[in-house]
């Protein structure tokens, strides 16, 4: 049974109080709320919070001045705007101890080892060879922004009443923004600094075992037999990392994750994983805990991000495509396992990795399932990203409609924002956006999948499930991912946009849980690899079935998503494109 | 009975296998790419931009808070 255990992402048993101190997902709740917990309480107990709310009170003032004034957004609005979109939680010096700390492996392009290490001399040469280009870019800004201001002067000057002078200040200040932007990436590749993430990466390392080995020893496991197989679980996810973080194998999609699976399967199939490793191999306790974190970034708040077509796009399109694939893969293919299919039909229709490891974790699904419903989609998505914006220019797709197609397709954000980009701006702001909103349904993803298992799937042929037993079966970490996703939702809703965004989404998580998330998930797809078998992966390939649905699954959602995308945007809601 | 494979054997296999796919990776990958306009003009762009396309959530992927931003200033009515 040791086996099937380490084999199923979910604990087994009964219900009783102890549950709550010995059982894996309560553990896996704890965790991630104490590190939830230490986020909130970091930011809003000891950041800058009073000095961002004068700041953006500030720029509130100064905003409503210029609506006051101009029907267009003016240059003092737009400035106003970009100080407030400074503030950053995360450069506190709690934000700076937590970057420093969890620092993964960065980007490389020649010497994997620039990955680990940068000098003080590389830094300041990589600086200085960007610097050329910054100015340039800084030099167009400064002209865009001349510009700008004579065509709003001139517009100032008729009062605002002249329509033709306030387009063309608009158009000026749009050129102006767009210079902007530049300059933003530009000054990025001029602040790169020293470092040497060594002796960070010991204490991460240490840090990990503690906490992860407190719940080892509560549920009654060795934390010595646990301790000493971490650090080589710990020491795959690192080379996975840096393998991941090199330029071109980032371009096509396959990272940290994607290496972490492959590495861990290559020594586990050849050299064959020492049995001293095993017990740190705890795949079921990383995810669950990387979960509960990920909830704190699953906000409602973000489905009205472009209006009504992105609730269509991303909300209806989804789960239809979602359940007529599962339905397609039971009835039609007749895939062997239900979790494959459903893992697979998440995977393709929500949101790729993340919808996998989330469903996979709620219905029970086997490590080697959700292995490959990554792997498929890892495929698919580098196939897409690069077809499709190349399909939506050769065909003279509309910009914002091969955005919104994009967007509600292709699996990985990442992957989501680059072919947008590769389109144009305006493809990518609305392709990433109903990612995102894409993205939120996770949640709801997850929670649905795990109550139709626990009253429909694993049900007795025959036998009524009552609440008592639900609860049995339920897998208690979900409700830890809700709780964390309702929380930072309301306190999201709580907040003025500014300051949700400083403290919440710029200093709780990303200067926070999604810091520890990241590292979570990368061991969890280390550990996955390092006690999978080849020929267990084999099987559930058997016949082609899981490609075979994800090829028809992903073709409705590409005929679905176009269809919704083209009447929202442009027979239902054609100002809101307009604006766009 | 099979009989298992000697650790000389095991470690042939482990420098195969990781061979073959860093060659696949750092070699044929880039390869295709310098080759390939349209995937070269790609590689540059994402670099430039600094976009990273092995990101799976939207918090991870900067580009994702900018358009954010874009559509709130956009669809804002006023």
């Amino acid at each position: 049974m040791a086996q099937t255990d380490t084999n199923i992402v979910i604990d087994h048993g009964g219900s009783s109080w102890s549950d709550l101190w010995t059982k894996e997902d309560y553990l896996a709740i704890w965790l991630g709320f104490f590190i939830i917990a230490v986020s909130l309480i970091a930011y809003f107990g000891f950041g800058p919070r009073e000095e961002f709310a004068k700041k953006i009170e500030a720029a509130s003032q100064v905003q409503a001045g210029e609506v006051a004034k101009s029907p267009f957004k003016t240059i003092a609005w737009y400035k106003a705007d970009d100080d407030v979109q400074k503030l950053k939680g995360s450069s506190s010096a709690f934000g700076k101890f937590a970057s420093h700390w969890t620092k993964h492996p960065g980007s490389w392009k020649d010497n994997p080892l620039d990955a680990l290490v940068k000098s003080d001399a590389q830094a300041k040469a990589l600086n200085a060879k960007a610097m050329p280009a910054y100015e340039e870019a800084k030099a167009k800004a400064a002209a865009a922004l001349v510009m700008a201001q004579k065509a709003e002067e001139a517009a100032g000057a008729a009062a605002f009443k002249d329509q033709a002078l306030n387009d063309e200040a608009t158009a000026k200040i749009a050129d102006w923004r767009a210079v902007e932007k530049k300059v933003a990436s530009a000054k990025k590749k001029t602040s790169e600094k020293a470092y040497n993430l060594i002796p960070s990466l010991i204490g991460l390392c240490a840090f990990f075992i503690v906490i992860f080995g407190i719940g080892i020893t509560l549920m009654k496991k060795s934390f010595t037999e646990f301790a000493r197989g971490f650090v080589i679980v710990f020491l795959v996810a690192v080379l996975a990392y840096m393998l991941g973080g090199q330029a071109i194998s980032k371009q096509y999609g396959f990272g940290a994750e994607a290496w972490g699976i492959l590495l861990g399967m290559i020594i586990a199939n050849s050299i064959g994983t020492p049995r001293w490793v095993l017990p740190a191999c705890q795949v079921e306790f990383f995810i669950k805990t990387g979960l509960v974190l990920l909830g704190a970034e699953v906000l409602f708040g973000k489905i009205m991000a472009i209006g009504i077509p992105g609730i269509f796009v991303a909300w209806v399109v989804t789960p239809i495509v979602l359940i007529c694939t599962f339905i397609f893969g039971q009835k039609i293919i007749k895939m062997p396992s239900k979790t494959l299919n459903i893992v697979i039909s998440a995977d393709m229709s929500v949101c790729g990795t993340s919808a996998a490891i989330a469903t996979a974790a709620a219905c029970r699904a086997k490590k080697e399932e959700l292995t490959l419903s990554i792997g498929l989609s890892l495929v698919f998505t580098a196939i897409m990203m690069i077809a499709m914006p190349a399909f939506i220019k050769a065909v003279g797709m509309p910009e914002i409609l091969g955005g919104a197609w994009m967007g509600g397709t292709i699996d990985s954000t990442g992957a989501v924002a680059a072919a947008g980009a590769f389109l144009g701006d305006k493809a990518m702001y609305v392709a990433a956006t109903i990612k995102m909103i894409q993205n939120v349904m996770i949640g709801v993803t997850a929670f649905c999948v795990a109550l139709y298992w626990c009253t429909r799937v694993e049900r007795q042929a025959g036998r009524t499930v009552g609440t008592g037993e639900i609860w049995h079966r339920f897998p208690k970490f979900v409700l830890g991912f809700l709780v964390a996703s309702i929380l930072f939702s309301l306190i999201d809703s709580n907040l003025s946009v500014g300051m949700a965004d400083a403290m919440l989404d710029q200093g709780v998580v990303r200067g926070g849980t999604r810091l520890l998330r990241d590292w979570f998930f990368s061991l969890s797809f280390a550990a996955i690899g390092l006690s999978t078998n080849f020929r267990e992966l084999a099987k559930y390939f058997k016949g082609g079935k899981p490609l075979i649905l994800y090829v028809c699954g992903q073709s409705l959602n590409l005929v679905l998503t176009l269809t919704m995308a083209y009447i929202m945007f442009y027979l239902v809601f054609p100002e809101i494109t307009a604006k766009i | 009975m099979k009989k298992e494979a000697s650790m000389l054997q095991k470690c042939t296999k482990f420098a195969a296998s990781l061979s073959a796919c860093l060659v696949f990776v750092y070699v044929f990958l880039p390869l295709m790419t310098e080759s390939v306009d349209v995937l070269n003009r790609m590689s540059q762009y994402l670099d430039v931009n600094g976009i990273d396309p092995t990101r799976y959530y939207y918090t991870d992927v900067e580009q994702v808070k900018e358009a954010e931003n874009y559509l709130q200033t956009v669809l804002d009515e006023r």
